[in-house]
C-alpha cells in the first residue's frame, strides 16, 4: 500500500497525527505488499538498521533494540513520557507526610491534585505547534527541561498556595505524551503505528504506577541518612528532577528528529505547504464526535489520573497500611498499563477486523463500563483483599478503554486528525480535574464513596458512544446509511475540504486515507467493488 | 468477576481458528498468561497482608474506665496566644492514678500520647475520632510508654521534648492504662470531656535547609542553561552547513 503523504511534517494536519495512530488497521500485519517492495529507494535505506518504506520510516517494530533512529526515538520517547508521569505524580504516595507538613486540609490537597492534571489541558494542545516548529526533539527536551525547576522547586514550598502553585507547573510536562506519539508516529510505518503507539503510551502511563513505588522508597533511603521526614520528603523530589534532566540530555544528543537526521539541517527540503490552522480548527471542532470523544477520553484516562492521585492515600486511610505497602498497592494500578492500554488497541483492531467499525464502538463501550462498575466496587469494599481485587480489575478495564478509544479517533477525520488528538488528550486531563474538583476535594464525600460515584459517572458519561454514527459504517445500534452517496468513505473525508480546495488536489491525502480505511468495514470490506481512484500511485517514488 | 475477564478472551482466541496471522495468536497467550499471574500474584499478596491485619477489633473508647488516670501537661512556655516550637519546646508531664480507679489491678503498661484537638481535625478525615479503637486515628503521636509500677502511689512526672515531625496544630495529651494483653482498659487525659480547655498550640518545623535551596536553584538553572546550550549550538551549526 502506498504511503501517505500528508505524512509530510510541516502539514498542520500532521504535526499530532498517530498520536491515535490507527493510520492502518492491521498493527500486526507487516507483510510488505510488493507496491511497497518496487518503491524502495535502494542506497539511503541500506543503511537503516530496519527495513523501512518509501519514507524511510520502519516497518517493523523490536522493541528489544535500540537501532539508530527508529527503534532509539521509541525508547527515547515512552521513557521520557514515563518520567513525566513520574514527575507529575511524585507527590501522590507521599501526601501523607506533605499534609503534616504543610498543615493541609482534605479541600487543600484535592485542589492540588486538579492543579496537577489542569496545567497539561494546555501545554498537550501548544505541544502539537511546538513538534511542527521545532521537531519531536526539542518538544520533549522543552517539556523535561524546562519544567524540571518546578519539580526542584518542591524544596521551597510552604504552604497550601505554594504547593498548588507548584504542583500545577510541574504539570505542564504531560505534554510529553503528545511529542512521543508525534516522534513515534514519523518514525514508523502506517501499518504497525498502533501497536507501536499503544506500547509507548501504555508504558508512559506506566510512570503513574512506578511513582508510588519509588517516592516512598527514596523518601526511605533519605530518612535513614537522619533527616527528619519533613526535609526528606522535598529532598526526594530531587530524584525526578534529575531524571528529566538526564532525560532531556539524551534525547538532545542520541535522538534525531527524522529518519533522515535531524529537522534544523533537514528544513527547507520540499515541503508539503501547510494547511490552514483555521480551518484545521474548524473541521475539528464542527465534528460532533470530537467532543463524544473528549467526554470519553475524560472518564477513561481522566480516572486513571486521578486514582493516581489519590489511590495511594486511600489505601493508607482505609486499610491502614504504611506508606510503603500503600505504595506497592497503588502502583499495581499503574504498572497494569503495561499490557492493558496495548491490550486494548488490539482488542479494537480485532473487533474492526470481524465487525468493523461498529466493532470498535461496541469493544470501547464495553472496556469502559465494565471498567466504571468495578470502579463502584472498588469504592464499596470493605476488606483489603476485595478492593485490591476490584482495582485490579478496573485498572485493565479502564486502561484498555484509553487504547481501544484510540483505536476510534483516527478514523474520526483526516484533515485535522492532529488536532482532534490533541483535544481528546486535553479531555483525558479536563475529566481528571473535573472529577476530583467534584468528589476529591471536599468533606462531603469520604474517599470511598467518592470512588463509587466516580464509577457512576463514568458509566453515565460512557454512553454517549452510542451517539458516534459514520455514514459510512455506521453505529452501535444503527446500520450504514444506505445512500449511494454517503456510505463512501470518500464521501465522509472528502467533505472537510471545499470544492476549490478540492480542485486544486489538496485533498489527495485525505482520499487516499479513505481508500485505507475500507476495512473498517469489517469482514465486508471484501465484498466493496468501490473502485479506487486513478491517483493509485505515490507521487514520491 | 475473574471468570467474566477469562471467558472474554476466550471467546476472542475463537474467533483467530481460521487466522494466518500466527503472531496474534501468540501474543494473545502471552497477554493472557500475563493477566493470569497478575491476578493470582495480587490475590497471594491480598492474602497475605491480611493475614497480617491484627484482629483487635470492637474494642470500643466509650468502654475504656474514663478518669483513671489524672494526667496534667505543661508546656515550658506558657501565656495567651503562645505556639511552641516542635524540636525545642518541652512539655512537662505529670501523672497518677485516680482514687477512683477500679480497674487499677489489671494495668500493665502506661501510654501516653498526643492527640489533636476538634480545631485540627475539620476538613481533615485522616485525623478523625472513631469510637472503634482499632479506627481511632485522633491520636497517633506516641509521647512515652512505661511499665506500671503499682507501688509507687505518688504523681510522678517527666520530660518531654516535641518531637521534629509532630505537625501544626492544637494538641492535648492522653494517657492509655493497657492490661497484660495490650488492650486499653482506662484513660486519662490533660482536657476536659470536650477538650476545650488546657490545649496546646505547636508550630511544626518547615522541612526546608538552606541547602537544599540552594541545590534546588543550581539544578534548576542547569536544566535550562543546558536546553539553551544545545538549541544554540545546534541553530549554528545549522547555519554554517547552510552556508556551505
Amino acid at each position: 500500500m502506498a504511503p501517505n503523504h500528508s505524512n509530510e511534517n510541516g502539514s498542520i494536519g500532521s504535526s499530532l497525527h498517530g498520536v491515535t495512530a490507527r493510520e492502518q488497521i492491521f498493527c500486526f500485519s507487516v507483510e510488505d505488499g510488493p507496491s511497497s517492495q518496487a518503491i524502495r529507494s535502494d542506497d539511503p535505506t541500506a543503511k537503516f538498521a530496519l527495513p523501512v518504506d518509501s519514507e524511510h520510516r520502519a516497518k517493523v517494530f523490536k522493541p528489544l533494540s535500540f537501532a539508530k533512529p527508529h527503534m532509539r526515538a521509541f525508547h527515547l520517547g515512552w521513557i521520557s513520557f514515563f518520567t513525566c508521569f513520574i514527575s507529575t505524580f511524585a507527590a501522590a504516595p507521599l501526601v501523607p507526610v506533605i499534609r503534616d507538613n504543610l498543615d493541609l486540609t482534605k479541600t487543600d490537597i484535592g485542589n492540588a491534585g486538579v492543579a496537577s492534571v489542569s496545567g497539561a489541558i494546555f501545554s498537550r494542545l501548544a505541544m502539537g505547534a511546538v513538534c511542527d516548529l521545532l521537531g519531536a526533539r526539542y518538544g520533549t527536551a522543552f517539556s523535561l527541561m524546562l519544567s524540571a525547576p518546578a519539580v526542584f522547586s518542591m524544596s521551597f514550598v510552604a504552604d497550601a498556595g505554594s504547593y498548588l502553585a507548584v504542583r500545577f507547573m510541574i504539570g505542564f510536562c504531560l505534554a510529553t505524551f503528545v511529542s512521543c506519539q508525534y516522534w513515534t508516529s514519523v518514525m514508523f510505518t502506517g501499518k504497525i503505528i498502533g501497536l507501536v503507539n499503544g506500547c509507548a503510551g501504555g508504558w508512559g502511563d506506566m510512570g503513574g504506577g512506578v511513582t508510588q513505588l519509588l517516592m516512598p522508597m527514596v523518601f526511605h533511603v533519605i530518612k535513614l541518612t537522619g533527616a527528619t521526614p519533613f526535609s526528606a520528603w522535598r529532598f526526594a523530589f530531587f530524584i525526578p528532577g534529575f531524571l528529566q534532566i538526564i532525560m532531556g540530555i539524551l534525547v538532545l544528543t542520541l535522538g534525531q528528529d527524522l529518519p533522515d537526521g535531524n529537522l534544523s539541517t533537514l528544513q527547507k527540503s520540499g515541503q508539503v505547504s501547510k494547511d490552514k490552522f483555521s480551518k484545521v480548527f474548524w473541521f475539528a471542532v464542527k465534528n460532533y464526535r470530537t467532543w463524544i470523544l473528549f467526554v470519553l477520553y475524560g472518564f477513561s484516562m481522566g480516572v486513571e489520573l486521578t486514582i493516581n492521585n489519590v489511590i495511594s492515600g486511600y489505601f493508607y486511610d482505609r486499610f491502614n497500611l504504611t506508606l510503603h505497602t500503600a505504595g506497592i498497592v497503588a502502583a499495581s494500578f499503574g504498572m497494569a498499563n503495561f499490557f492493558a492500554r496495548p491490550f486494548g488497541g488490539y482488542a479494537s483492531d480485532v473487533a474492526a477486523r470481524l465487525f468493523g467499525m461498529r466493532g470498535r464502538l461496541w469493544t470501547l463501550w464495553i472496556l469502559q463500563t465494565v471498567g466504571a462498575l468495578f470502579c463502584i466496587w472498588l469504592g464499596r469494599a470493605s476488606s483489603l483483599p476485595i478492593a485490591i481485587l476490584a482495582m485490579m480489575l478496573f485498572s485493565v478495564g479502564t486502561q484498555a478503554a484509553c487504547g481501544a478509544l484510540f483505536g476510534v479517533a483516527p478514523f474520526v477525520s483526516r484533515r485535522s486528525l492532529g488536532l482532534i488528538s490533541g483535544l481528546t488528550g486535553a479531555g483525558g486531563n479536563f475529566g481528571s480535574g473535573v472529577t476530583q474538583l467534584l468528589f476529591f476535594s471536599s468533606s462531603r464525600f469520604s474517599t470511598a464513596e467518592g470512588l463509587s460515584l466516580m464509577g457512576v459517572m463514568a458509566v453515565v458519561c460512557t454512553i454517549p458512544v452510542a451517539f458516534i454514527h459514520f455514514p459510512q459504517w455506521g453505529s452501535m445500534f444503527l446500520r450504514p446509511s444506505q445512500h449511494e452517496e454517503r456510505s463512501k468513505e470518500e464521501h465522509y473525508y472528502g467533505g472537510e475540504w471545499t470544492e476549490e480546495e478540492k480542485s486544486l488536489g489538496l485533498h489527495e491525502g485525505s482520499i487516499k486515507f479513505a481508500e485505507n480505511s475500507r476495512s473498517e468495514r469489517g469482514r465486508k470490506a471484501v465484498l466493496a467493488d468501490i473502485p479506487t481512484p486513478e491517483t493509485g500511485s505515490p507521487a514520491h517514488v | 468477576m475473574c471468570t467474566l475477564h477469562l471467558i472474554k478472551h476466550k471467546s476472542q482466541s475463537k474467533a483467530y481458528s481460521s487466522s494466518s496471522h500466527k503472531p496474534f495468536f501468540h501474543i494473545q497467550i502471552q497477554e493472557s498468561m500475563a493477566i493470569k499471574k497478575l491476578l493470582f500474584a495480587s490475590l497471594l499478596i491480598c492474602s497475605m497482608i491480611q493475614s497480617s491485619h491484627g484482629a483487635t477489633k470492637e474494642r470500643l473508647f466509650t468502654d475504656l474506665e474514663k478518669g483513671a488516670l489524672e494526667i496534667t501537661a505543661t508546656p515550658s512556655r506558657t501565656g495567651e496566644g503562645v505556639v511552641l516550637a516542635a524540636g525545642i519546646d518541652k512539655l512537662s508531664i505529670t501523672w497518677k492514678v485516680s482514687s477512683t480507679a477500679t480497674k487499677e489491678p489489671e494495668f500493665k503498661t502506661i501510654k501516653v500520647k498526643l492527640c489533636y484537638a476538634p480545631i485540627s481535625q475539620v476538613d481533615r478525615p485522616w485525623r478523625k475520632t472513631e469510637n472503634e479503637l482499632f479506627k481511632d486515628k485522633s491520636c497517633p503521636h506516641k509521647i512515652s510508654s512505661f511499665s506500671y509500677d503499682p507501688t509507687v502511689k505518688t504523681a510522678q512526672s517527666f520530660d518531654y521534648t516535641l518531637e521534629r515531625d509532630i505537625p501544626t496544630g492544637t494538641y492535648y495529651v492522653r494517657a492509655y492504662a493497657v492490661d497484660a494483653k495490650d488492650h486499653e482498659v482506662a484513660f486519662g487525659q490533660s482536657t476536659n470531656a470536650d477538650k476545650t480547655t488546657n490545649l496546646f498550640s505547636v508550630q511544626a518545623i518547615s522541612g526546608r535547609h538552606k541547602s537544599l535551596d540552594i541545590a534546588s536553584v543550581c539544578f534548576s538553572v542547569f536544566s535550562v542553561v543546558a536546553l539553551l546550550v544545545f538549541f544554540v549550538n545546534e541553530k549554528r551549526k545549522a547555519k554554517i552547513e547552510q552556508s556551505k
